[in-house]
């Protein structure tokens, strides 16, 4: 990762030969991602969590080849409304018709784009409002961390629920405020992490050279706090995925869309509930767990590996 | 005013309402794991793997939920009837009341003049013991009967009959939900206790069958302003109907007893309470659970499933209500004053045509309603078969998409490059669709419409509100789902089309459905308003069904069925309106309510969710016991780590 490891790193292989500044950094770079990479391997549960996030995102990504976008068509529904599981159709149909395999499988794409999405959003917004906070201090840090401390005593989902009802029903809704609720969290963490960082005595003699606001914060404190945003980004993705489950099965989603949270809703206004319809219900569930499962996993092991606090040696 | 709602077309309502125990489980789960700083990695794992595990039992809540209870069996013997309601009520006040479970309960509260009999919907005797018109059939005297007391004691009167209709007549605010049976009077006397004299100014049809609750006078003289009042104040409300409402609390219960002096008959339960399920999964849960004795609006599986539920009898009776697909006719008021947004596309006849010709109907009562709904075609319901009508081979428009494009490619909206169509001014035809967020039904049939007419090369958005009714009223939408329940005399689903239902200004509320004004059509009203003769009245109003279809403005698709079910072990028997194949729930009369007999064993009820329990609890178990195994692993590979 890109940290202030030039003083620490092994001594250049080839001395000798004159490299330019550029190409130096890109073997640091590449060395200490070669680390991280060697770190995570010993955390087993995180390669775990890598394993089936991967399986995942080739499902979603190849869905539209092996399944095809005909798999949402209400019109060419394949099976007789509410079947059970059968040879040609392993979870059964939902109350169009349709294939509750395929619809699962492709209910990946909606949940992990805004499950990626919402959790990048809130951790930008997170990491700016935590680095401006720490950096400008003063009555502006007071302001903006007070609004902080209001978004993070808001209860998130009321929040999410309110702003989904007043907005159209779409997917950049769901991710719009999935997004705008959750980064308080990310903008505390950093604000704390921005602080530790500017009271190092680099960032004094960077000030005296002339740096300005934007250069300090962008090219000595961002790439410190990078790692712990980073962190902060994969543990969001879960929760991010769970939200959206949570705003779909409400009702708040987008009706046209197909998503794991849309089908458990679909699932219930169908009766599948009190009919006792378990394989309509069940697919969609354990998928919502497994997706964020993996995502907790792995994000624990990113933040073991760069968090220094957690005794693990960089 | 929720016209759409009025009878009942939100009454399948499945809102997201978070006091629901569905809504609440998932909820939970992720505001339990949406709490990631502060707390140390470790426990945000279970805590994740704890909220997924939420989120999959949650479905399966209900079966797990054990301590059943019996509804029946209330306390110190009372016989309680318990019905599961979703809609809201509006208002008590049966001057405001427009939707059905309100005018429902209205009905059981107040006595009208005349009520439709259970068997064939001819007009009986209610207050009014009989009538009979004058030579001229303008001044009609009604014979109040003697035997009539408010809950209160005191005697039901000629007086207050008169009181009530002149009241409705005089002041705008108590003329909101039923004004178009009194417009018409002139004037009404109650010359003595059991005499009501109503003289008119046209001849008027309806006069055997005015829906009117009649309201104490000596109680409601003290209202002030009939727009505001609510009729939720003191309790219990004094009424002469078969119950009288004791507590009433808003989205929570309708709490009724049984009036002992009601002149037909005492009801046979001691009380009535609608209770409200705002998510029919779970109030059919309570059903086999014995909680509630009667649910409506099952979907089909639900039905299906309760069919071979010991102790429960499915009700599957055709419907009074007709599911159409309106489209915008240019909202305007009766000043002249356009307003809202809808499409200018849709004031082309074609058009409007087209939209209706790319719906395959058979496909919508196939695979939405699974068979428990009538093909639709004209305004009225084929239950109400002296009204009813069918579109002439010529003039009737099925299934046909080809024609659906000549008609678009007629009207000049042709398809581009990108097989969308383009109108005059460059713009793609895209429209809207008003859709009840709380109906499944209006989000699967959207589902199908946007395939139809995506086909066709008309873009859709399907707009799911859970309040349809401010963008309706405000004329800004291109399509909507509608829906009435018909009444055995058609009068006021017909007259919410005519011109003189429109709003006066933009701003004010008027009864119109879908701001229809229709030269023809209103002549058509008119005549039938005023003709004695049942036969030639019929044929009256089936030409008007035959005008409104052309327009296009009202598209009927179906006639969906009544799907209910009670528990067998809780109602012994229950008239169903019309007796052979009626519905129960929203009648046109108290006559279920009235009638239903209590069972006297209070059977045990259970073992249905038997499978529920296995599945959710072994669900549970193995992704606990993965999180657990995950959470163990975690503690081995970290054991050098921790402090």
């Amino acid at each position: 990762m890109t940290t202030d490891t030039t003083t620490t790193a092994p001594p250049d292989p080839a001395p000798s030969a004159p490299r330019s500044p550029r190409a130096l950094a890109w073997q640091r770079r590449r060395r200490s991602v070669a680390r991280f990479w060697r770190q995570y391997r010993t955390h087993r549960t995180g390669v775990v969590g890598l394993a089936a996030l991967v399986l995942f995102a080739l499902v979603a990504l190849t869905a539209p080849l092996t399944i095809g976008s005909d798999v949402q068509s209400v019109t060419e529904a394949p099976g007789r409304p509410m079947e059970g599981p059968s040879g040609q159709f392993w979870f059964g149909t939902d109350q169009y018709g349709r294939d509750l395999l395929r619809l699962v499988l492709w209910g990946s794409r909606v949940s992990l784009t805004v499950g990626l999405l919402a959790a990048v959003l809130s951790v930008a917004i997170g990491a700016l409002v935590g680095i401006t906070a720490g950096h400008f201090r003063g009555w502006y840090a007071t302001v903006i961390m007070r609004v902080t401390d209001w978004f993070l005593v808001m209860p998130t989902l009321v929040l999410a629920i309110a702003l989904a009802t007043v907005m159209s029903r779409s997917l950049s809704t769901i991710i719009l405020a999935i997004g705008v609720t959750t980064w308080p969290t990310t903008a505390r963490l950093v604000r704390a992490q921005t602080l530790a960082v500017e009271s190092r005595p680099y960032i004094e003699r960077a000030r005296a050279l002339g740096g300005g606001h934007a250069h300090i914060m962008s090219r000595h404190v961002l790439p410190n706090v990078m790692p712990l945003v980073l962190a902060q980004t994969t543990l969001g993705i879960s929760n991010a995925i769970l939200s959206e489950a949570t705003l779909a099965f409400l009702g708040l989603g987008d009706p046209t869309i197909t998503s794991w949270g849309g089908l458990l809703q679909d699932a219930r206004e169908a009766g599948a509930v009190s009919s006792g319809h378990w394989w309509y219900l069940v697919p969609p569930g354990l998928a919502i767990a497994a997706v964020a499962l993996a995502f907790t996993l792995c994000g624990r092991a990113v933040e073991s590996v760069l968090n220094p606090k957690l005794g693990v040696a960089r | 005013m929720d016209r759409q709602d009025q009878h009942g077309r939100r009454s399948p309502g499945r809102p997201s309402d978070d006091r629901h125990p569905f809504g609440r489980a998932p909820a939970g789960a992720a505001a339990g794991a949406a709490r990631p700083g502060g707390v140390r990695g470790r426990f945000r794992l279970v805590a994740a793997a704890g909220a997924a595990a939420l989120t999959l039992t949650a479905g399966l809540a209900t079966p797990l939920n054990p301590a059943p209870q019996q509804a029946a069996a209330a306390d110190s013997g009372k016989k309680t009837l318990t019905v599961a309601v979703a809609q809201s009520v509006d208002s008590l006040s049966p001057f405001l009341a427009v939707r059905l479970v309100s005018t429902s309960i209205n009905r059981l509260m107040y006595e009208y003049l005349t009520d439709y009999d259970p068997k064939d919907a001819h007009p009986v005797p209610g207050l009014a013991t009989g009538w009979k018109p004058s030579a001229d059939k303008l001044t009609w005297t009604y014979t109040i009967r003697k035997n009539a007391k408010w809950s209160d004691g005191r005697p039901v009167t000629a007086d207050d009959a008169a009181w009530t209709y002149t009241k409705m007549m005089t002041d705008q605010g108590a003329a909101t939900a039923n004004g178009s049976y009194v417009s018409n009077f002139k004037q009404v006397t109650a010359p003595s206790p059991t005499k009501l004299v109503i003289t008119l100014k046209k001849p008027q049809s309806t006069m055997e069958a005015i829906d009117v609750p009649i309201v104490p006078r000596h109680i409601w003289e003290k209202v002030k302003d009939f727009t505001k009042f609510n009729n939720d104040q003191t309790f219990p409300i004094v009424g002469d109907g078969p119950f009288v409402v004791t507590d009433y609390k808003a989205d929570s219960y309708v709490k009724l007893k049984a009036n002992k002096t009601f002149w037909r008959g005492a009801p046979k339960f001691d009380e009535l309470v609608f209770k409200y399920y705002k998510d029919n999964d779970a109030a059919v849960a309570a059903l086999q659970k014995g909680e509630v004795s009667f649910v409506q609006n099952l979907t089909p599986t639900q039905a299906t499933k309760l069919r071979t539920t010991p102790d429960i009898k499915v009700n599957d009776a055709p419907g009074r209500r007709f599911y159409a697909l309106a489209t915008n006719p240019g909202a305007r008021a009766k000043d002249g004053t356009k307003f809202g947004n809808g499409d200018p596309s849709l004031l082309d006849e074609r058009v409007r045509h087209a939209l209706f010709l790319a719906i395959d109907r058979k496909t919508l009562i196939d695979k939405v309603f699974q068979g428990h709904a009538v093909d639709g075609e004209g305004y009225i319901p084929p239950r109400f078969s002296t009204y009813y009508w069918k579109p002439s081979a010529d003039q009737a428009m099925g299934y046909d998409p080809a024609k659906a494009a000549a008609l678009l490619d007629q009207a000049g909206y042709k398809k581009n490059s990108a097989g969308k169509r383009v109108g005059k001014n460059g713009k793609p035809l895209n429209y809207r669709i008003l859709c009840h967020a709380t109906d499944p039904q209006d989000k699967a049939v959207g589902k199908y419409l946007k395939e139809w007419y995506g086909r066709l090369g008309i873009g859709l958005t399907v707009d799911c509100l859970d309040n349809v009714t401010d963008p309706w009223l405000a004329g800004e939408y291109d399509l909507a789902f509608d829906g009435w329940s018909v009444n055995p005399d058609p009068d006021f689903v017909l007259s919410i089309h005519t011109c003189a239902a429109l709003p006066a200004t933009p701003k004010d509320t008027g009864a119109t459905d879908n701001f229809i004004c229709d030269k023809k059509y209103d002549d058509l009203y008119a005549k039938q308003l005023a003709e004695y003769d049942p036969a030639k009245r019929a044929d009256l109003v089936k030409q008007m069904e035959s005008r409104l279809y052309d327009t296009g403005y009202m598209n009927v698709m179906a006639y969906p069925n009544a799907m209910e079910a009670y528990r067998s072990d809780q109602i012994k028997s229950i008239t169903t309106m019309p007796e052979k194949s009626g519905n129960i729930y929203g009648q046109d009369g108290y006559w279920s309510w009235w009638s239903a007999v209590p069972a006297n064993a209070t059977g045990s009820s259970g073992g249905s969710g038997s499978t529920g329990v296995v599945i959710g609890v072994v669900v549970a178990v193995v992704v606990l016991a993965g999180a657990g195994g995950f959470f163990l692993l975690r503690r081995r590979s970290t054991a050098d780590d921790r402090e």
